[in-house]
């Protein structure tokens, strides 16, 4: 596929782009770093960012499974702190409206 | 001269005397010889014993007689023969005594003079057994002691005599003189056995004729205080002249040291005095070599010296000298002169690697008191002096540091040989070498951790070849030694973590066994918290693949835009280094791929958000020069500035920093390595070496290089000022952060111990309690902070009434 790639790009360059492109891109590497798109870094449950897995999970080595939660109040906390929390009280700790997931990170 | 030969000689010599003790003789003789039993025939014919057999005077009577009988009549009638006892005791002459005893005196003396013995040994040994048996022991032995005394005396005077003999040839004297005095008593004891087996056996106070002998001689010759103080002068001279390196003979010297020995009196009249002359003389030997000699010569002397006394020990010295000889050759040679020995010589032989001269001196200095003690004092010193030259760096002088860490590994693998080779891998040194190790590299603060992290860099990073695989995991093995002396860890995974993103994303790592590799010595030695984040690193590399493959068959139905080819590494924020959020203007055809595959990632992970890093990106540019085409191996900001030169001839720097947005000094870094560097694709107006406000750029139509592809993105693995400092700077960052933590925690637990104890207290009263437990100063607002926190976490209330006064809350 790359190869194909590189035909056409073989192609363009030798084609109409000749006379006004002295560059041409062949190969571009790119970097981009993710995050959790969340208003605040601090999951409120255990006090641990969000970036990081919480606690639980930093002790059964299960970091890669650790996702984030979002309610509709736009609130968010580690899935797991949240699913925890949801069954003593059904509302968001920081805003005390009923908790709703809005969307599970993955 | 046997016993037995003895017996026969005597038994031979003297049948005319003692007839009865003849026949004793013979019985305990089991072997009859026919001689012997010829002597019996005519001992019958001896007229004593006639009258008792009478009967045989005729003797065809008796044998008529005796033998009808035996014919004819009954067995029962035979008669008995009866053996009687003498009716009287056999006597000695009277003046037998004087007579055995001249002619044994005559013997002794012949033995003395060395004359011949006029009677036979055997016949003299029976003497004495015959004067034994008739209780003349006690007389004969005074007898045979006045004699020997007599002869003893009679040679003190041959050492008298000449007051000026040379005492070579005195000591020759006295050896002849002992050596005849040995033989003589040996002679004589062997005449006298009869009387050492039985009279002095017998009689615990008496002397045996050989000790006899030694105390004569010890008495008369050597006793005498000239004699004596002669004969051990002339033997400490002798040694003297030996130790100066002159032959002397060994054999007359231990011949005559044996003779003290045997007389017992080694110790008292000679070991002394020679410990004495010894002491003196390495003393004042000691003294000058070690202003006269380097330590390696001098070193080396002082073993010749042991070696040689240690040979005369076994040549001719009493092995009881041993101990007290050798201590004190150690002493006067090494003890006395530790300190200077290792003060002059020790760091010379250290720097210049003299692996034997070490060796001589480990084994020298183990064999003296405190010797090893002093030894590892100085060689830590020495380990720790040199090894902070090597680290200590007062200008931060960027080429001394450079060379740093493979100074360290060098000086590292020396001492390491030495301890081995010349040390004996001795558990102290060792130890020693490793504090010493720990103590001058943490001298300087994080520079250390910061090079060494560098130099696995370098190591590690792709086109570095002159390492096989095998030599690499060698390296690596050894700073990780040097890394486990570095107190600062976090600053080397700062500066680790930093340069292994640049390897991961820039595509130049060598090779990914041997990152793994170093990541796991890394885990062995700091434990899997250390490690994390870094193989965290290595799990994005990992999804990234996977996501780009995903990529490429979702573009596979859609129109590629400029048919690039696209790669994107998508990174764990946390687990990278943080870079400067920058946002760049990019040709509307990258920002357009850009946002599809952004929507795309986004599409499969969602909740997440992206954030690009365009310090990190690089690409490959098609060129068309005037004479051929090239690729050129860009950084995404070089790119960037390349690109524009599409759409213009000339630019100027401000056009391209509007253009492109990139920050200023990074701009002057990109365009320098364009336009200044070796390959320069770019030609500035006016020419310099750094990028001014004002310049122009224009495209280089002619450019030339031999390679198709060519690399110009080297800046990008190069680590700038700004980046060095920033590095450093969230190190201590975290550091203050895990202190304040660390402070939080203690003030905590010191408001919460005091509730405890206390039950009840004011909030003044409880202010000045914590100060005086918490030793550092502590702001009475972060105290408040600490007792609200407690508060609210139950463990203590504040009185419902008085607001000032707290309560525990069990």
């Amino acid at each position: 596929m790359a190869d194909d790639m590189e035909v056409e790009a073989e192609r363009e360059g030798c084609g109409y782009q000749k006379n006004d492109k002295m560059f041409t891109l062949k190969k571009w590497n790119l970097v981009a770093m993710w995050s959790w798109d969340v208003e605040c870094d601090t999951c409120a449950i255990c006090r641990v960012q969000v970036m990081d897995a919480c606690l639980r999970c930093q002790a059964e080595n299960k970091q890669d499974d650790c996702v984030v939660v979002w309610g509709e109040c736009n609130h968010s906390f580690h899935n797991c702190c949240m699913t925890l929390w949801v069954k003593q009280n059904n509302r968001c700790p920081l805003c005390q409206q009923d908790w709703v997931v809005q969307r599970i990170g993955k | 001269m046997p016993l037995s030969n003895l017996n026969k000689h005597t038994a031979k010599g003297q049948q005319e005397h003692t007839n009865h003790r003849k026949r004793r003789h013979s019985s305990e003789n089991h072997s009859p010889t026919s001689k012997r039993r010829r002597d019996i025939l005519e001992e019958m014919t001896d007229s004593q014993k006639r009258a008792n057999f009478s009967a045989l005077t005729s003797p065809s009577n008796g044998l008529t007689r005796h033998a009808s009988p035996l014919v004819n009549n009954k067995p029962g009638a035979a008669k008995k023969l009866v053996i009687k006892n003498f009716k009287e005791k056999p006597k000695l002459p009277d003046n037998y005594q004087q007579e055995t005893w001249e002619k044994l005196q005559g013997a002794v003396e012949a033995i003395h003079t060395s004359h011949s013995i006029q009677a036979s040994l055997e016949e003299l040994y029976q003497a004495v057994e015959n004067m034994c048996s008739h209780k003349m022991s006690a007389t004969l032995y005074d007898q045979l002691k006045q004699s020997c005394e007599k002869h003893v005396k009679s040679n003190i005077s041959q050492f008298l005599g000449y007051p000026f003999l040379c005492f070579v040839m005195f000591l020759k004297c006295m050896d002849n003189c002992w050596q005849a005095h040995c033989r003589q008593m040996i002679m004589i004891r062997s005449i006298f056995l009869f009387l050492d087996r039985t009279y002095v056996l017998q009689n615990s106070s008496v002397m045996s004729i050989w000790d006899m002998g030694l105390d004569l001689f010890r008495s008369h010759i050597v006793g005498h205080i000239l004699v004596q103080a002669r004969t051990v002068d002339g033997l400490l001279q002798f040694i003297e002249r030996e130790r100066n390196g002159e032959a002397v003979d060994r054999q007359l010297l231990k011949s005559l040291l044996r003779m003290l020995s045997d007389l017992q009196i080694y110790q008292d009249a000679f070991e002394r005095k020679f410990l004495d002359a010894t002491d003196s003389l390495y003393a004042a030997e000691g003294q000058r070599l070690m202003q006269e000699r380097d330590v390696p010569e001098y070193l080396a002397h002082v073993d010749k010296r042991l070696n040689e006394e240690s040979e005369r020990l076994l040549h001719y010295l009493d092995q009881s000298t041993r101990k007290p000889l050798v201590t004190c050759v150690e002493k006067q040679l090494l003890e006395q002169h530790l300190g200077q020995i290792l003060q002059k010589g020790l760091d010379q032989l250290l720097n210049e690697n003299r692996i034997s001269d070490l060796t001589l001196l480990y084994q020298l200095f183990s064999k003296v008191k405190d010797g090893m003690r002093e030894l590892g004092l100085a060689f830590a010193l020495y380990i720790k002096n040199t090894g902070r030259l090597i680290v200590i760096n007062v200008d931060n002088d960027a080429e001394k540091d450079k060379d740093m860490v493979q100074n360290l590994l060098d000086f590292k693998d020396k001492i390491d040989n030495i301890i081995s080779v010349c040390f004996g891998r001795n558990e102290k040194f060792i130890n020693g070498m490793k504090e010493s190790f720990e103590n001058f590299i943490n001298q300087r603060q994080n520079k250390p951790a910061e090079l060494i992290a560098k130099y696995v860099d370098s190591k590690l990073r792709a086109g570095n070849k002159e390492a096989t695989e095998e030599e690499l995991e060698r390296l690596l093995d050894k700073i990780m030694v040097l890394f486990r002396f570095i107190h600062g860890k976090d600053v080397f995974e700062a500066f680790y973590k930093k340069d292994l993103a640049k390897r991961l994303l820039v595509g130049k790592s060598a090779s990914v066994d041997a990152e793994k590799s170093m990541l796991s010595k890394l885990k062995q030695e700091c434990g899997a918290a250390f490690t994390s984040k870094l193989e965290g690193m290595f799990k994005d590399m990992e999804l990234s693949k996977d996501i780009m493959f995903a990529f490429r068959q979702h573009m596979q139905n859609m129109t590629a835009p400029g048919g690039v080819d696209l790669t994107v590494n998508i990174l764990t924020m946390g687990y990278w280094p943080t870079y400067h959020p920058m946002a760049v203007h990019l040709p509307t055809e990258m920002v357009d791929y850009q946002e599809i595959f952004k929507k795309f990632y986004l599409g499969k992970h969602s909740g997440r958000k992206l954030q690009w890093q365009p310090t990190l990106g690089h690409c490959v540019l098609k060129v068309e020069f005037a004479a051929m085409k090239k690729e050129l191996h860009v950084s995404l900001f070089q790119t960037l500035c390349l690109v524009l030169f599409n759409d213009g001839h000339e630019f100027t720097f401000e056009e391209i920093k509007q253009a492109t947005a990139i920050e200023v000094e990074e701009l002057r870094r990109t365009l320098q390595s364009l336009a200044c560097g070796k390959a320069r694709v770019l030609i500035k107006h006016p020419k310099g070496k750094d990028i001014e406000d004002g310049d122009k750029f224009i495209f280089n139509e002619d450019f030339k290089h031999k390679l198709f592809r060519i690399k110009i993105n080297q800046i990008q693995m190069k680590e700038t000022q700004d980046e060095n400092t920033s590095t450093t700077e969230r190190v201590f960052q975290d550091r203050q952060y895990q202190v304040d933590a660390a402070i939080v925690l203690k003030q905590l637990k010191s408001v919460y111990q005091i509730m405890k104890t206390r039950k009840s207290l004011t909030h003044n009263l409880l202010i000045s309690e914590l100060y005086n437990q918490l030793k550092f100063p502590v702001k009475p607002a972060d105290l408040k902070k600490r007792i609200e926190s407690l508060i609210d976490r139950d463990y203590m209330e504040r009185d419902k009434d008085n607001a000032i006064q707290y309560h525990y809350v069990a």
